[in-house]
């Protein structure tokens, strides 16, 4: 899944971050994602902050 | 003590009913808001006006407005607890960046027709929960067990008073 090295997550980004999102609202496993250490604390990061907006949602 | 100026990318969520009356008057206020305790805003724009992934004090749907601003750190928390208290925002978050990026700063502090911000109705779907009613179908499937178990259960007390009395003889015997 992972195109760029080192690549940033916006959290306004709603459809960016869904590709690593479980339909139920869960986050892929870096294993999954292959995404680097850093790169995935910027997705958690990213998705939770846009979950704390309502951009996504928790569970669904 | 020396303040520390940062900035920071802040967004608010603002209550459709405060923004029916006006958007302006509502970017109007947080405006006020940020710059009477010290924030300098660059830029304050409408992101949307979108539906929430889920529902916030029975809201369903809010206005998105997205600022940058440069300050402090302490003018940022005395800013929260404003805006939590008053105002027509419910909810904002504010996060610090290294820079604003050059297609935000074109934005500048927004202006815009009120007429031109459309906001639709909020559906309120009644809290009502219709009865349960079993279908029509397994009703009579369950039936038809029921019918036959009795049928059995006859037949089995039956046998046990035959059986019953067989023993009697035996006794008697």
């Amino acid at each position: 899944m992972a195109s760029k090295k080192n690549r940033t997550f916006d959290y306004k980004d709603i459809e960016d971050l869904q590709v690593y999102m479980t339909a139920q609202g869960k986050i892929h496993p870096a294993k999954r994602t292959g995404l680097s250490g850093r790169e995935q604390r910027r997705l958690k990061r990213a998705i939770k902050y846009a979950r704390l907006m309502s951009l996504i949602p928790y569970v669904s | 003590m020396t303040e520390h100026k940062h900035i920071y990318q802040a967004m608010f969520l603002l209550d459709n009913e405060e923004v029916r009356k006006g958007f302006n008057a509502a970017k109007d206020w947080i405006q006020t808001t940020l710059e009477k305790h010290g924030l300098e805003v660059k830029v304050l724009r409408l992101w949307g006006e979108r539906q929430l992934a889920y529902t916030i004090g029975k809201r369903k749907r809010a206005t998105y407005l997205l600022g940058w601003l440069e300050g402090s750190g302490d003018s940022v928390n005395e800013v929260k607890r404003e805006l939590y208290l008053l105002g027509p925002a419910f909810r904002c978050m504010f996060l610090q960046e290294d820079a604003i990026p050059e297609e935000e700063l074109v934005f500048g502090i927004e202006k815009m027709d009120d007429s031109a911000l459309v906001i639709p109705e909020e559906v309120i779907e009644p809290d009502f929960e219709e009865p349960y009613e079993e279908p029509e179908e397994e009703q009579a499937a369950d039936d038809k067990p029921k019918e036959e178990k009795k049928a059995e259960g006859a037949d089995s007390d039956k046998n046990e008073a035959s059986a019953e009395k067989t023993e009697e003889v035996k006794t008697d015997g």
